[in-house]
């Protein structure tokens, strides 16, 4: 796995049109991205269309790419997760015959993740998540790992969608507070 | 100053849980206003983290190979404004229109603006269209620190519930309207600026929709169309009864919206009408274009003191472009913005629906 630098350094030769160094951008990045993706969208080929999209966006936009702003994959990420999201919240059916496959891929994920591979960043992150009521906790990752809508964390908690709403705003702020701006 | 309203907003933009309306106007906040940007980027540090719990799986070979040919079309470095209307990063539309339209010059593209209403406004949630349950994928990443982990695992191994439909545009079925000319009209609607108001108010905007489409079919009068057409003629047999239902709920509708933007993307004219928008002494409202491919709005000019104003679209902006706009409306200086960027407060935005099918619904 790159370090950040090498990936700044990238993103930076990127800008300057350097097709080698995109696809080693690529090739650092692509599963990171593809696994956020997949576990938003559920079905391999949108989410191989929006890893697509989000690579010509990269390609596109590198040169606004700050990275006293952002690491380079949470920028990446962000942009992918964000059209993931977009995605969602606009389609009005599920088809089921692409399920099975959904399932497979999950079962295939890799192993979990130790605590000594976690960034000292999300372990506070994740110190600050925990001091939210479970339900609260709850919500929070299923909204950012799962890309569910407020009305499905209603009907999954049973629990109205103005309290979901609620509680989500007062969590967000929390964690805001709990991390120190 | 901190807002927490507006920071709320952000996180929950960055979070995913916003409505497909409410992300819209946040994504035209952060092109207009660089506070919210930065509270959005913030937000994205923020929890963006959780994304080193995200398991990595490795996508097909076929992904990068579709990548590297679309390549040479985009331009890796930023995009001049005299080269705006070539060689913009063509994204896929995001929302598919339910009736398929050919891309014919002569079919009538009304756009609407999917603002959000006033104050007033009664909120009508669309109605949920049951889906069939999604897979039972794991819902949540190994590894999760034990606290999180443990009240989380057994209750996450169900699938989620089904996901609400918000059918966008909203269509009125087993209509067969005759287009005399394309037209898009854009109707831009309040913003408020506090986000409780947006979530509850956001729910109207499907009915609004509903109401538009009627409003064009069968009381075209009011829908400016320019000078020089006829307005739309839809031949809707055996809906008389409906059309008149949709046109007397519209009267009834508390709010108006400020302004209605007809674009004919053929002629390239635009006309602007101001319905219920209230005339600011000593400024003008100017109205903006904001598209992806652009790092800043564009404007379209000051909106003049008259119902109407027509004038010929500035720039060179192609039908798609036109199409996937967002729409705003700043107040501005008497002659517009100095700096040609909003300096005043964004009062409307909306975007463009298409929503009148071209073909009969099967």
């Amino acid at each position: 796995m790159l370090m950040q630098a090498e990936l700044v350094w990238l993103i930076g030769a990127v800008a300057n049109g350097d097709q080698a160094a995109f696809e080693r951008l690529y090739a650092a990045t692509r599963a990171k991205l593809y696994g956020v993706l997949l576990r938003i969208l559920g079905k391999p080929e949108l989410a191989e269309e929006v890893m697509q999209e989000t690579y010509l966006k990269v390609w596109k936009m590198a040169h606004t790419f700050d990275p006293t702003l952002a690491s380079p994959i949470t920028w990446m990420v962000a942009m992918a997760r964000n059209r993931a999201i977009d995605i969602v919240r606009r389609r009005s059916e599920v088809s089921i015959e692409d399920e099975p496959e959904a399932q497979n891929v999950a079962a295939e994920s890799a192993p979990p993740l130790a605590r000594r591979e976690m960034t000292e960043e999300l372990k506070r992150l994740l110190a600050c998540l925990g001091k939210l009521d479970p339900e609260k906790q709850r919500i929070v990752l299923l909204a950012y790992y799962s890309g569910w809508s407020r009305e499905q964390l209603s009907t999954k908690l049973d629990i109205p969608v103005n309290t979901i709403k609620t509680w989500l705003r007062r969590s967000l702020l929390e964690i805001r507070e709990c991390m120190g701006r | 100053m901190y807002d927490d309203a507006q920071d709320a907003l952000a996180a929950e933009y960055v979070l995913g849980t916003l409505s497909a309306d409410e992300r819209e106007h946040a994504e035209a906040l952060m092109s207009l206003d660089p506070g919210f940007a930065a509270s959005v980027k913030q937000w994205e540090r923020r929890l963006g983290e959780l994304n080193v719990m995200v398991e990595a799986i490795e996508p097909p070979p076929e992904v990068w190979d579709k990548i590297k040919a679309q390549l040479g079309a985009s331009a890796p470095v930023p995009q001049s404004p005299a080269a705006a209307s070539g060689l913009a990063f063509s994204e896929p539309p995001a929302e598919p229109p339910p009736a398929a339209l050919p891309d014919a010059p002569a079919q009538e593209l009304p756009l609407l603006l999917a603002g959000e209403p006033g104050e007033d406004a009664i909120a009508v949630p669309p109605p949920p269209e049951p889906a069939p349950a999604e897979a039972a994928t794991d819902e949540l990443p190994h590894g999760l620190s034990d606290s999180i982990t443990a009240s989380l695992a057994k209750s996450l191994a169900e699938p989620p519930p089904p996901t609400e439909a918000v059918d966008r545009p909203m269509v009125l079925p087993a209509v067969e309207p005759r287009i005399e000319r394309s037209a898009n009209v854009v109707q831009l609607q309040r913003r408020v600026s506090r986000w409780r108001r947006m979530t509850v108010l956001m729910g109207a905007i499907a009915a609004l929709l509903a109401l538009y489409v009627g409003v064009a079919q069968f009381a075209p009068g009011l829908i400016p169309l320019g000078p020089r057409s006829g307005p739309v003629v839809a031949q809707a047999p055996g809906s008389a009864p409906l059309g008149a239902r949709l046109v007397a709920a519209l009267n009834q509708e508390p709010t108006a919206p400020a302004f209605l933007l007809t674009v004919d993307p053929q002629r390239r004219t635009m006309v602007v009408r101001r319905v219920s928008a209230t005339a600011e002494p000593g400024k003008s409202y100017e109205l903006w274009l904001i598209a992806s491919q652009f790092p800043a709005p564009r404007s379209l000019g000051v909106i003049g003191a008259d119902e109407f104003t027509e004038r010929a679209i500035p720039g060179n902006f192609d039908l798609a472009t036109l199409r996937a706009a967002t729409y705003a409306v700043s107040l501005e200086p008497p002659g517009g913005s100095p700096s040609g960027a909003p300096t005043g407060p964004v009062l409307f935005t909306g975007k463009v629906v298409e929503s009148v099918p071209t073909a009969p619904r099967t």
